[in-house]
C-alpha cells in the first residue's frame, strides 16, 4: 500500500520557468489491486507515477510505502527500494539498444551481483511465460511493438518485484494486443502482484480487472467523477 | 632538483591529491553549513550527489597515495647511488632536512585516508547519511595534511643535490649517537621482543574479546596502534639484525632491498594494513550508537577487526620466520 | 564468490558487451592511448637500459683517473707522476693512458683513438682494431681492407685492420680505434714520456677518499675523477634526458586525457539515455560509476599492456629505432646494438602512475556527471 500526503512536485524550482506538475496530492494506492491513473496529457500522471515508484523525491509532502516513510531517503536507498519493490514499464519501453532481449531482461539484476546461470534461467522462464523465448538472442531493435512491450514487462519482473508500474503500456497497440496485455495483467494479479499504470485508453481503464481509477487534471486529483 | 621519471610520477600523484583535497575541503565547508536532509531542495540533492564524486575521487587518491608511498621508499632506495655516502633510502632521505618529514607525512596521510574511507563506506550504508558531517569535518582536517605532504615532498625533491655528502643508516641507527633513532636502536633486544610479544598478546586478546563477546573494540584499536610503534622499534632494535644476519646493522630501510629478498615489504605491508584496519575499527566504534547504523556497524567492525588480526598475524609470522631462519644468534 | 565479487563480475560482463557495441570508437581510443603508453614506456625502458649499459662499461673502468689541469683544462700528464701515485699505500697499480680524438673529414665523424690497456690485445706496428661503426661508416666492407687516415691536406697514414670489436658494450666502443703506443705517439706527435691521463686501481673502494687526499698532496694541480663520479654523471645525464622526454609525454597524456574525458562523458545522446535507463530500472549512481570505471579499467589496462609490451619489443628487440638518437646524443657514428632486456617494479609502477592516473583524473568527473543524472528523466 502506498500513501501520498500533500505531495507537491515542482520542476525548475526557484527559476522563472518554475512549474508545479503536482499540487497537493493526497492519495492511497491499495496493494494487491490494479490501479489506473488517467487524465489529459500533461496532467501529471507520469510525474505522479515516478513519485509512487520512488524514482524521484517530492518537493514537499510525504510518501509512505507499507507504512515506512520513503520520501526523505537518500537516493541510493530509493534505488535499493526500486530494484526490489518496483518493476517499471516505461512509456517508450526504453530497452537498451544494441543488447539482445535476454541481456536487456537481465539488466535490473546486474547490480545485485546475481549468479549468472541462475539469473539466465530466471530470465528465460520469464520470456517463456510471455511467449518470447525464441527471440531471446536477437537485438531489441528488431522486435515488433507488441514484442517490445512484452520484453519490457519481462525486464520489469526479473527482480520479482511485487509492484509493477506501467506508463501508457498500450499506446500505439491494436485491440488484439491490448487484450493480450490485459491477459498478462490478469496473470500478474493471479501471482499476487500489485499493478499501477497510467492510460488514456478506455479499453484499459474500463476493463473489468481494474479495481481503482484515479483521474487527474492539471496536477490535482479530479474528484468530481465517480470511478468507473 | 633531479629530473627523474619516478619523481615526476610522485609529484603528479601529490598534485592530483592536493587538488582533490582542496576541492573536497571546499565542498566539506558547504556541507557543514548547508547540509539538511529534511530539505528536498535541488541544492541538497546536488550535495548528496557530489558526495558520490568525493568518495570515488578519494578512493582513487587513496589508492594512488598508497602506491606512491611504496614508490617513494623504493625510489629513495634506488637513488642512493646518486649521493655520496648513501647506501639505502636513509641516505637519500637525509640529503636534505625535508626527506624524512615528507615520508612521515605520507605515512600519516595513508592512515588518515584509510580511516576516512572506512568511515565513508559506513556512512553510505546508513539510510540517512548518519556520518556525513563527521566525514566532511574529517576531510577539512585531512586536506591540510595532504597539502602539507605534497608541499614538503616538493621541497624535498627540489632541494635534492647529487653533490651533497649524506649520512646513511650506519650513522643514524647506532646506539652511540643522540636522538630518537639511536634510543630505539639501543633498545635492548630482549626487551624489544618482550614488548612486541606483549602488545601482540594484547591485540590477540582484545581482538578475540571483540569477536566473541562483542566488547573491547576500543582496546583493540589502541593495542593495534601500540603494536605498530612497538613493531617499528623492534624492527630497528632486533628484527633487522636477524634479517641481515649481522649483529650491528639496524637499518629499517635496507630491509627493502633486493639483497634481503625484499623482506621489508613482507614485514611492513601487513603491519601497515593491520594498523589501518584497527584504527578504522576504533573510529567506527565511536559511532556504533547512531540509530541508523545500529544494525550495520557491529558486523562491519567485527569484519575489520578480523581482517586486522589476520594482517597482524601475517606480520607475526614474518617476524618469527625472520628469527627462525636467521644464522644470527643474539641470545646465546 | 562473495556478493561484492559477483556484483563486480556482473558489472564487468555488462561493460564488455556494452563496449562491444561501439567497437570502432573504443578501439580507436585504446589505440591512441596505447600509442602514448608505448612512447613513455619506450623512453623509460630505453634510458634504464642505457644506464645499465653505462654501469656495465664502468664496472671495468679503473677506480680512479688522475688528470693534469692547466688553466682549468685537461692537459697531458708527465710520466713521472705514475710512480708517485703507485707509491701511495692502498694503490695496487697506476698506469699512464693514451687516448685522444681524431676527426675524420671523409665521413665527418670523431673517432676515439686509444692505446689498449689490456695485455691480451696483441697489436703490431701499423695495425689497428676498430669499433664496429668505423668500418661501417667508411664502407670497408671486405675483410682485410686497410684504413687510410689523413691528418692534413696531402697526408695519408695506413692502418691494417686486424679485427673489429664485438657488439658487447657497443655504446662506448662503436667509434673506438685501438693502435700501438708507438703509432699513437707518431700519429699525434706526442713526446715520449707524456700520457693523456693516469688510471689508478685501488684495492679497497672504501679507501678512495683517503687515497685521493694523499695524492692531492703529491699532485696539487691534478684532478681526480672516481668511477662513482662518472657513474653519477651518466645517471644524471640519462635521468635528465628521460625526464625531459617524459615531461613532454605527460603533456601528450594530458591532451589525450581531455580527449578521453570527452569520450568518457558519453556525450552522445544515446549513451546518456542508456545510463538514464539503467538508473531508472534500479542501478544506483555507485553502480553506474563502477560500470564506467570498469570501462575505464578495461580501456586503460588494455592500452597499458599493449603499449608496454610494444615498447619492450621496440626497445630491447628492435634497437629502439625511434628514440635512440635523442637519448644517446646525436652522433654520426651511431652504435648498432641491442640493449639487455631489463624492467623492474619501480619502472612499471612509475609507468602505471604516469599514464593511467592522468586518464583516471580526466575521466572521473565526466563519469560522475553522467552517473548522477535524474533517474526519472527517461520516464517521458
Ligand atoms: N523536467 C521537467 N521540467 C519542466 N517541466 C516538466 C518536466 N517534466 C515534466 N514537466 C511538465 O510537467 C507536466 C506533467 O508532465 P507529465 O509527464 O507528468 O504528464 P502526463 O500526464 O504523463 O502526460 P502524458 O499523458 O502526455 O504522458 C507537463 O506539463 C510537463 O511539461
Ligand atoms: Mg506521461
Amino acid at each position: 500500500m502506498i500513501t501520498l500526503s500533500a505531495v507537491t512536485k515542482l520542476y525548475n524550482e526557484g527559476r522563472p520557468n518554475q512549474m508545479a506538475a503536482l499540487d497537493g496530492i493526497d492519495l492511497t494506492v491499495p496493494g494487491d489491486a490494479v490501479t489506473v491513473l488517467t487524465g489529459p496529457s500533461g496532467s501529471g500522471k507520469t510525474t505522479l507515477l515516478s513519485l509512487i515508484g520512488c524514482m524521484a523525491r517530492p518537493t514537499s509532502g510525504r510518501v509512505h510505502l507499507n507504512g515506512d516513510m520513503v520520501s526523505g531517503l537518500p537516493e541510493s536507498f530509493l534505488t535499493g527500494l526500486r530494484r526490489t519493490t518496483f518493476g517499471f514499464v516505461f512509456q517508450r519501453f526504453n530497452l537498451v539498444r544494441g543488447l539482445s532481449v535476454i541481456e536487456n531482461v537481465r539488466l535490473p539484476a546486474v547490480p545485485l551481483g546475481p549468479d549468472h546461470v541462475e539469473l539466465t534461467e530466471r530470465a528465460m522462464a520469464r520470456l517463456e511465460h510471455l511467449g518470447l523465448a525464441d527471440k531471446a538472442d536477437i537485438p531489441v531493435e528488431y522486435l515488433s511493438g507488441g514484442e517490445t512491450q512484452r520484453a519490457a514487462i519481462a525486464r520489469a519482473l526479473i527482480n520479482d518485484a511485487p509492484i509493477l508500474i506501467a506508463d501508457e503500456p498500450t499506446a500505439n497497440l491494436d485491440t488484439v494486443l491490448v487484450n493480450r496485455f490485459l491477459d498478462i495483467v490478469a496473470d500478474l494479479r493471479a501471482e499476487g502482484r500489485t499493478v499501477i499504470m497510467t492510460s488514456h485508453d478506455p479499453r484499459i481503464f474500463t476493463a473489468s480487472l481494474v479495481d481503482n481509477v484515479v483521474r487527474m487534471v492539471d496536477g490535482r486529483l479530479d474528484t468530481e467523477e465517480a470511478p468507473a | 632538483m633531479i629530473f627523474q621519471t619516478p619523481i615526476m610520477a610522485l609529484l603528479l600523484v601529490s598534485g592530483l591529491a592536493g587538488l582533490v583535497a582542496l576541492w573536497s575541503a571546499w565542498f566539506g565547508l558547504r556541507v557543514l553549513r548547508r547540509w539538511n536532509l529534511a530539505d528536498g531542495s535541488r541544492e541538497q540533492l546536488e550535495m548528496e550527489r557530489q558526495t558520490h564524486l568525493i568518495s570515488t575521487l578519494f578512493g582513487f587518491v587513496m589508492l594512488a597515495e598508497a602506491l606512491a608511498l611504496l614508490l617513494f621508499v623504493y625510489n629513495a632506495d634506488r637513488m642512493a647511488n646518486l649521493f655520496v655516502g648513501a647506501m639505502c633510502a636513509v641516505g637519500t632521505l637525509n640529503v636534505n632536512e625535508y626527506g624524512f618529514p615528507a615520508l612521515y607525512l605520507k605515512v600519516a596521510t595513508f592512515f588518515a585516508a584509510a580511516v576516512w574511507l572506512i568511515v565513508d563506506r559506513a556512512d553510505r550504508a546508513g539510510r540517512d547519511y548518519p556520518l556525513t558531517r563527521v566525514k566532511y569535518a574529517g576531510i577539512i582536517l585531512l586536506a591540510p595534511l595532504i597539502l602539507a605532504g605534497g608541499a614538503v615532498e616538493l621541497t624535498y625533491f627540489a632541494g635534492l643535490e647529487t653533490d651533497v655528502i649524506t649520512s646513511c643508516c650506519s650513522k643514524l641507527f647506532t646506539p652511540a649517537n643522540e636522538g630518537l633513532s639511536s634510543e630505539v636502536t639501543g633498545l635492548p633486544p630482549a626487551l624489544a621482543l618482550w614488548l612486541l610479544g606483549g602488545s601482540g598478546l594484547a591485540v590477540a586478546l582484545s581482538g578475540a574479546a571483540s569477536l566473541w563477546w562483542g566488547r573491547g573494540q576500543m582496546l583493540f584499536a589502541v593495542s593495534g596502534v601500540v603494536l605498530f610503534f612497538v613493531a617499528l622499534a623492534a624492527i630497528i632494535s632486533i628484527i633487522s639484525l636477524y634479517v641481515y644476519d649481522h649483529p650491528n646493522h639496524h637499518c629499517p630501510f635496507c630491509l627493502l632491498q633486493p639483497e634481503h629478498g625484499y623482506y621489508g615489504y613482507v614485514l611492513y605491508l601487513p603491519l601497515f594494513f593491520g594498523t589501518a584496519l584497527a584504527l578504522g575499527a576504533g573510529v567506527l566504534q565511536v559511532f556504533v550508537g547512531r540509530p541508523s547504523l545500529r544494525d550495520i556497524l557491529p558486523a562491519r567492525i567485527r569484519k575489520l577487526i578480523g581482517l586486522s588480526m589476520v594482517a597482524f598475524g601475517l606480520f607475526g609470522l614474518a617476524t618469527i620466520w625472520a628469527i627462525v631462519s636467521s644464522q644470527l644468534i643474539v641470545f646465546g | 564468490m562473495t556478493p561484492w565479487l559477483r556484483r563486480q563480475r556482473a558489472l564487468a560482463d555488462y561493460t564488455l558487451s556494452a563496449l562491444g557495441r561501439r567497437k570502432g570508437k573504443n578501439i580507436s581510443l585504446v589505440v591512441i592511448y596505447a600509442l602514448i603508453v608505448f612512447l613513455v614506456a619506450s623512453i623509460m625502458m630505453f634510458s634504464s637500459g642505457m644506464r645499465r649499459e653505462a654501469d656495465l662499461v664502468l664496472s671495468e673502468a679503473p677506480e680512479l683517473i688522475v688528470q693534469q689541469l692547466t688553466l682549468g683544462r685537461h692537459e697531458l700528464i708527465a710520466g713521472g707522476e705514475v710512480e708517485k701515485l703507485a707509491a701511495i699505500r692502498g694503490v695496487t697499480a697506476a698506469k699512464g693512458r693514451l687516448w685522444g680524438y681524431y676527426y675524420d673529414r671523409l665521413n665527418g665523424a670523431n673517432y676515439t683513438v686509444m692505446v689498449p690497456d689490456d695485455p691480451t690485445i696483441k697489436l703490431e706496428q701499423g695495425q689497428a682494431i676498430l669499433g664496429e661503426a668505423i668500418p661501417r661508416s667508411r664502407g670497408l666492407s671486405w675483410e682485410g681492407a686497410p684504413l687510410f687516415l689523413s691528418r692534413f691536406e696531402g697526408d695519408l697514414v695506413k692502418f691494417d685492420v686486424v679485427d673489429t670489436l664485438s657488439h658487447d658494450s657497443a655504446l662506448v666502443s662503436a667509434d673506438l680505434m685501438l693502435i700501438t703506443e708507438q703509432d699513437f705517439r707518431d700519429f699525434f706527435g706526442l713526446a715520449p714520456d707524456v700520457y693523456t691521463d693516469i688510471s689508478v686501481s685501488i684495492r679497497n673502494e672504501r679507501e678512495i677518499a683517503t687515497i685521493i687526499a694523499k695524492a692531492e698532496k703529491v699532485m696539487p694541480k691534478a684532478r681526480f675523477v672516481t668511477r662513482a663520479d662518472i657513474s653519477r654523471t651518466y645517471q644524471k645525464l640519462f635521468d635528465w634526458r628521460e625526464g625531459l622526454l617524459v615531461t613532454l609525454a605527460i603533456a601528450a597524456i594530458l591532451a589525450f586525457g581531455i580527449f578521453a574525458a570527452e569520450k568518457a562523458s558519453g556525450l552522445s545522446a544515446e549513451e546518456t539515455r542508456e545510463i538514464g535507463i539503467l538508473k531508472a530500472i534500479g542501478w544506483d549512481t555507485g553502480d553506474v560509476i563502477a560500470m564506467k570505471l570498469w570501462e575505464g579499467a578495461l580501456v586503460s589496462v588494455g592500452a597499458f599492456l599493449t603499449g608496454a609490451v610494444a615498447a619492450y619489443v621496440h626497445v630491447f628487440l628492435g634497437g629502439a629505432g625511434l628514440f635512440a638518437p635523442v637519448l644517446k646524443g646525436w652522433s654520426v657514428l651511431y652504435p648498432d646494438f641491442a640493449l639487455t632486456p631489463q624492467i623492474d617494479v619501480l619502472q612499471l609502477t612509475t609507468l602505471f602512475l604516469v599514464t593511467v592516473l592522468p586518464y583516471v583524473a580526466a575521466t572521473l568527473v565526466p563519469i560522475w556527471r553522467v552517473a548522477t543524472g535524474d533517474p526519472d528523466q527517461v520516464m517521458r
